[in-house]
């Protein structure tokens, strides 16, 4: 049984203009110790999906439909005093911006203890102490004792990175949701926090949900991949499926504008248009007006998943067996 | 620490400097302001007088002289600790001030303590149930009665409570031969506090709701809430300690805010206090006691600041020296 299973979730925002569809229903699951990046442009509700999993939507978010279950717990029929007791310790959350994400009036150790006792308010100071210098360590933060005592302003942003995800792996959650973990930081230091959620799959075999918007960096992490369209989940697979044979238009637009493609002298390949407004969503498949690809059914039926292989699967009508054979730009073996 | 002592006395140094300038400033503009100082000595006396008894008073007043040398004076004399009679109460001004001076405090250190206690609590019940009946009740109560002017508020209360109900009184500190009475001052102070404590209630109780509520949006809430700690738990550890620095130096500011707020109700409840002093001495053009009352007000307000700064020093990291990786600090001057 995977240890996360997100069965057709929608989340919608009541806005003054209508109703938002952040999220379409959208079903995925995640095995244990499993790293899955979910890939997708700015606005295509990734990070929704990531708060409506772990029940932490604003107020004016509504989770319209679908269920999500961790270990068996179907969460999204638990009260909300229950998931708190499971936040932290069944689930955690990394954020963004470390430096928001972190109490600025409050000393690294002493916000990585209140983690701790979250759920062991028991725990004597001396262990507390062990554990914060522990967890540390854990994410490779060196001198931990020196540390201790310091404010998030006087760490650097890549360390700040690493005193959050001290804080979300204090009560040893089996789950963990990175939240663009690596955007507001250097390239250099993007590769250092993917290898630390790497790390600690490795020694603690967290599973972890790795939300981010740089197709590149999840290459790096991810087992497998969701790359995520207008709300919607357009294609899922290993990492190798994602990589060497991308099905979905999208994708291929994704990798071929990723940089390290890119020629010398020649601009960046960018996909042209805008994505569509989320609210009143066009019918049909919602990348259909950026699509070069797109076919005269994509404007009026939104495509289901097509199966390619058991890991593997994509939501275009390029797949369907009466679909016009087309040259993809990726993969060697044409269409089945 | 030498470096310290330095910056000890350029405070100081400021400070006398502040007061001087005050001074100056108050000496111009309550000799400038139209009137007859006469009036407070000599009273309905003033107007029948002949032009040379007219002169005879000035002299023994010491008002004949220019202004510049009339400041001089003052001047000498306050360095020396004196600052001279008060017309109308015909005493030294200085035990004129220390037997008022207690009633003030008393009444203004009341209603400044209940105002620090219950400003952040109001506060946090309005963030704790944001949107909801107990924030919109408390945020209407409060914008209704934040409205109401101090002297109205003052009458309707003397109004209901002292003349139709007949529960409280509605003037004065004390009765009658009964200041040494610890339940009779109580019930004196009833009234007066509670229109202290209601005219400024509001505007800190908001201050801290909408603080509290910009704490309570910020992403580390998020984080402390993924680690599965209860909003509760969220709002008092985290939220309340980061809004506190500014708040208790905020609270040092408005010490001489709240304690002037007294000077209008002392006035209408006829509260023998600092207020209705100072209210006197700059109708009838007591010299000598509005530039005391000035400068003690004045003195206040630099003292508190400065103290408000010390605490926003003290509670707040960031404001320390900077901490480099090494755990050299590094002084920001």
């Amino acid at each position: 049984m995977p240890l996360l299973e997100v069965k057709n979730l929608s989340v919608s925002f009541d806005t003054p203009r209508g109703e938002l569809q952040a999220v379409r229903d959208v079903s995925f699951s995640l095995g244990e110790g499993e790293i899955l990046a979910i890939a997708g442009e700015s606005g295509c509700g990734k990070s929704v999906l990531c708060k409506a999993i772990t029940r932490l939507l604003p107020d004016t978010a509504r989770i319209k439909g679908g269920s999500v279950t961790i270990d068996g717990l179907t969460l999204s029929s638990l009260p909300e005093r229950k998931v708190q007791k499971l936040r932290g310790k069944l689930f955690s959350m990394v954020f963004q911006d470390a430096m928001s994400a972190l109490n600025p009036s409050l000393s690294i150790g002493a916000q990585i203890a209140g983690a701790v006792r979250v759920h062991s308010p028991r725990m004597k100071r001396a262990a507390v102490r062990a554990r914060v210098l522990e967890l540390l360590g854990l994410v490779g933060i060196g001198r931990a004792a020196d540390m201790y005592a310091l404010y998030p302003h006087n760490l650097s942003g890549g360390q700040r990175q690493r005193v959050v995800t001290a804080v979300a792996l204090a009560s040893g959650p089996r789950l963990l949701f990175a939240d663009e973990p690596t955007t507001a930081l250097d390239a250099g230091l993007q590769t250092q926090i993917l290898d630390l959620l790497r790390d600690i799959r490795q020694s603690l075999g967290t599973s972890t949900v790795l939300i981010s918007h740089d197709l590149g960096a999840v290459a790096r992490a991810a087992d497998r991949v969701a790359v995520m369209y207008a709300g919607k989940i357009v294609e899922i697979g290993t990492a190798e499926d994602i990589f060497y044979d991308p099905r979905h238009p999208y994708t291929w637009s994704l990798l071929l504008s990723l940089p390290s493609r890119a020629e010398r002298g020649r601009q960046l390949r960018a996909i042209a248009g805008t994505p569509p407004t989320l609210i009143d969503p066009p019918a049909g498949d919602a990348f259909a007006p950026r699509n070069p690809w797109a076919l005269e059914i994509d404007y009026e039926q939104a495509p289901p998943m097509f199966r390619v292989t058991d890991t593997h699967s994509a939501a275009t009508w390029l797949l369907d067996p009466r679909a016009p054979k087309i040259t993809p730009p990726f993969g060697g073996e044409g269409h089945a | 620490m030498r470096h310290t002592a330095l910056l000890w006395a350029k405070k100081l140094l400021i400070f006398l400097a502040g007061l001087l300038v005050l001074s100056l400033a108050v000496f111009c503009v309550s000799h400038a302001a139209p009137g007859d100082a006469l009036t407070a000595y000599y009273g309905e006396r003033t107007e029948k007088m002949t032009p040379d008894e007219r002169a005879a008073a000035e002299i023994r007043l010491g008002l004949d002289k220019p202004l510049p040398v009339q400041y001089a004076r003052w001047l000498s004399g306050a360095l020396r600790g004196e600052f001279g009679i008060s017309f109308m109460y015909k005493t030294d001004v200085l035990s004129l001030l220390r037997s008022r001076l207690g009633n003030t405090l008393i009444l203004g250190g009341a209603g400044f303590a209940l105002i620090l206690v219950l400003a952040p609590l109001l506060g946090i019940l309005c963030a704790r149930f944001e949107g909801r009946w107990p924030d919109r009740f408390i945020c209407r109560l409060g914008a209704v009665s934040g409205c109401i002017p101090e002297f109205w508020l003052s009458l309707l209360l003397i109004a209901l409570f002292s003349v139709t109900l007949r529960l409280l009184p509605g003037s004065g500190a004390y009765c009658a031969g009964k200041s040494g009475e610890l339940a009779d001052r109580l019930e004196h102070l009833v009234l007066p506090l509670t229109v202290v404590v209601l005219s400024h209630l509001w505007y800190y109780a908001y201050l801290v709701r909408s603080r509290l509520l910009d704490e309570v949006r910020k992403d580390y809430v998020l984080l402390a809430k993924s680690t599965g700690l209860k909003p509760r738990s969220i709002l008092f550890r985290h939220c309340l300690r980061n809004i506190m620095p500014s708040y208790l130096s905020l609270m040092a500011i408005s010490v001489p805010h709240i304690l002037g707020g007294t000077y209008i109700v002392e006035a209408v409840f006829s509260y023998p206090g600092l207020g209705a002093l100072s209210y006197e001495s700059a109708r009838y053009k007591d010299y000598n006691l509005l530039m005391l009352l000035c400068l003690l007000s004045g003195a206040a307000v630099m003292l508190c600041s400065a103290l408000a700064q010390a605490i926003s020093r003290r509670l707040d990291p960031r404001m320390k020296g900077d901490f480099s990786l090494d755990g050299e600090v590094q002084n920001d001057g």
